[in-house]
């Protein structure tokens, strides 16, 4: 098949002109290679994800079907397509473009994400992580959402082994170690929940916000005691700041807060 | 300082040099992750060899040896246990350093000893100074002037630290995008002063913060687990570190979730809350306000990326009490005086309700923009893009965004200098002249 005929892409270019800088910019130089290099797919390809980047999807459709008909076989076109579907909220159509990427290049990752998350949202929770466990076994370090992103699909107590595993690698990453604080306290399991916070509250320099949250959830699990103890380790800490920062706004507040917290049983905590 | 028999005949047994003669430096040496007590030395050869920093505090006598396991061509040696605020000499090669004979000149290259300053206790105070450099990696002309302007401007007072605050290498953020760049660009720079770059879009083409991998990940060490300070990350996309009493924080705007309860905005609440520094100054490529090259009361204009960061993070840094954001992505340099709580579209900034100091900050002008000390939520940040490292724009921008109180369509770096409780940051153009300053002061 060929490529679109001279006049539309005169239009596509003089509608886009009018568009962004930047755009303005990468068209002049794409353009001036496609005109020398017409039968170039990567071209078009790096065009249409170059309007895919400020979500003119007209545009970056156009220039992805352009490149597939130059290169029919080609993985990152599929990709690309599939990511494009999936900002359209088309998971279905991404999920079968992602599905060619994958099977002609099995080893990257992006093309294994979005295929995770396309079919995530077709509702295809179990194959979706079987994808995302594919992409945290090849990872070197993944990152702390994709973590996240696996854990979701999982029931609580898989959850918590899955993210042990990763934080026994990371050391007590905040973002991790809250999911599974959180999850621990919707499983009844307090001891657990903190546990996981005092490895936070060691690791802090200011352990103040810490502490507070300990006492949140001893006052929330109705132990008195240890919850009135927790706040006033959280005002003994406020109080150890260097004079500067003790009495700033912020911390004279917090301070105020917690010898609340302290004497009174009746405040409830967030 | 002699090769025993048994060592050199392991070596030939290997296939090495002892002298290293037969590889040479393609890159760096550079300097990644300085810490106090710590940092990482890079490099990478033409081909395979050990990794052997020798260090020491007189440059005659490099006698502390720091190996990293393996034979490589990316050599990859964390030096420990160093003095804070301390000059160190240092050489890389294959075997620990051997100094020239009397009477010889033993110049090669791989024998050229180099220096790096440690950072002082986190907290202390010391007179720092910091480059920052936003979307640089042009490769061209203008990012040469750009440099030598620094240099100038300079001259021999060390650099401390540098930031890059993302679009390091053009166009697609390749290993050889970066080589030309960055390495071929500033290697004086990475040899003395440690480097701490953000991703931008066009570093991103070849790279990919969930699973971290890919060129920019491969080239940079940075802190996961807040060994330079802070709070752990646990991914080099963001992190923070502290030199001498600032806390930076660099946040992923580009290739990370953005959600305010993604694992990045959790971080961020956890580290502002942790820091006891007398500063904080945040970094990261998408600008919150711009009206250069990119528009940011577009929404489809970076994909939203900068309505993220100003609608959803910069409520959360201000109330942690930053005192500067730097950005880079649009190529102009426009600067706001003190200002907070605005996070719509520029028609919805009101001077009078989110300028907390109006004037030039300047001594000499109206004044220098005044803080308390202390952790004061919402006590007005300088919100400064300085994207023009590497290029100005090349059509006149409208620089109309109500925030700012200057900007220029210039190429250009920043320099940031704090003594103390004083924060000075001047703008200097490719021709070297100063364009902006301005100082905040804290008290």
């Amino acid at each position: 098949m060929r490529a679109p005929p001279p006049i539309l892409l005169v239009v596509l270019v003089a509608t886009a002109l009018r568009a962004h800088p930047e755009i303005e910019a990468g068209l002049a130089r794409l353009n001036t290679a496609v005109a020398t290099q017409p039968g170039n797919a990567d071209l078009y390809l790096e065009r249409g994800e170059l309007y895919a980047r400020h979500e003119e999807w007209f545009h970056a459709e156009a220039n992805y079907l352009t490149a597939a008909e130059l290169a029919p076989r080609h993985a990152g076109i599929f990709r690309a397509r599939g990511a494009l579907a999936l900002a359209r909220r088309l998971p279905a159509e991404a999920l079968s473009f992602l599905n060619e990427a994958r099977d002609l290049d099995p080893a990257d990752l992006s093309t294994r994400i979005l295929r995770a998350r396309a079919l995530r949202q077709l509702g295809r929770n179990v194959e979706s992580g079987e994808e995302l466990d594919h992409v945290l076994r090849q990872s070197r370090s993944p990152s702390p959402d994709l973590i996240l992103e696996r854990a979701a699909l999982l029931s609580p107590p898989e959850s918590l082994r899955m993210l042990d595993g990763f934080l026994s690698r990371t050391g007590p990453v905040p973002a991790l170690e809250m999911r599974a604080l959180s999850l621990e306290e919707s499983l009844g399991r307090i001891d657990a929940a903190l546990a996981r916070l005092d490895r936070l509250t060691a690791a802090a320099e200011r352990k103040e916000a810490w502490l507070r949250r300990r006492g949140d959830i001893l006052r929330r699990t109705g132990r008195e005691t240890e919850a009135r103890a927790a706040y006033t380790a959280a005002l003994t800490a406020v109080s150890s700041l260097p004079p500067w920062l003790r009495e700033s706004p912020e911390s004279a507040a917090l301070a105020n807060e917690l010898a609340t917290l302290a004497r009174s049983p009746s405040s409830s905590p967030p | 300082m002699t090769i025993r028999p048994a060592l050199l005949l392991a070596f030939v047994a290997l296939g090495l040099s002892p002298l290293g003669a037969a590889t040479t430096i393609l890159r760096g040496p550079y300097l990644q992750s300085a810490t106090p007590d710590s940092i990482v030395i890079r490099w990478r050869t033409d081909a395979t060899e050990a990794s052997v920093v020798s260090y020491g505090t007189d440059r005659e006598q490099l006698t502390s040896v720091a190996k990293a396991e393996g034979i490589l061509t990316e050599h990859i040696v964390p030096l420990s246990e160093l003095k804070p605020a301390t000059t160190y000499y240092y050489t890389v090669g294959s075997v620990p350093f051997a100094p020239p004979a009397a009477g010889k000149s033993g110049s090669s290259s791989r024998a050229a000893i180099h220096s790096f300053t440690t950072p002082p206790p986190a907290g202390t105070v010391k007179p720092t100074r910091i480059w920052v450099l936003g979307d640089p990696g042009t490769k061209n002309d203008v990012q040469r002037a750009v440099r030598d302007a620094y240099y100038n401007f300079t001259a021999k007072r060390a650099t401390d630290l540098w930031l890059l605050l993302g679009d390091n290498a053009y166009p697609d953020g390749t290993d050889a995008d970066y080589q030309k760049a960055i390495f071929e660009m500033y290697p004086a720079t990475l040899r003395t002063s440690p480097v701490w770059p953000a991703l931008g879009n066009h570093d991103a083409r070849s790279a990919n913060s969930a699973t971290q991998s890919g060129v920019y990940y491969d080239i940079f060490s940075l802190p996961t687990r807040a060994q330079a300070g802070g709070v752990m990350s646990g991914t080099e996309a963001y992190y923070s570190f502290d030199h001498a009493n600032i806390h930076f924080i660099c946040l992923d705007s580009h290739d990370t979730e953005r959600k305010p309860d993604g694992a990045m905005m959790q971080w961020l609440k956890a580290d502002l809350a942790a820091t006891t520094r007398d500063w904080i100054i945040a970094y990261f490529h998408h600008p919150t306000y711009t009206k250069g090259t990119h528009d940011s009361d577009k929404d489809s204009d970076s994909s939203g990326r900068m309505n993220d960061m100003r609608a959803i993070f910069l409520p959360v840094l201000e109330q942690g009490g930053v005192d500067l954001i730097l950005t880079g992505h649009s190529h102009v340099y426009e600067r706001s005086p003190l200002i907070n709580g605005h996070y719509g579209k520029s028609p919805t900034f009101d001077a009078a309700k989110h300028v907390v100091q109006r004037g030039d900050g300047r001594f000499g002008g109206d004044g220098a923009y005044r803080k308390k000390r202390g952790r004061v939520p919402n006590a007005g940040e300088v919100s400064i893009v300085t994207g023009s490292a590497g290029q100005a724009g090349s059509k006149p921008p409208p620089l109309n965004h109500p925030v700012f109180y200057l900007a220029l369509n210039e190429a250009g770096s920043s320099v940031i200098d704090v003594d103390g409780l004083r924060l000075d940051l001047t703008f200097i153009n490719d021709k070297g002249e100063k364009r902006d300053w301005f100082s905040i002061i804290k008290e």
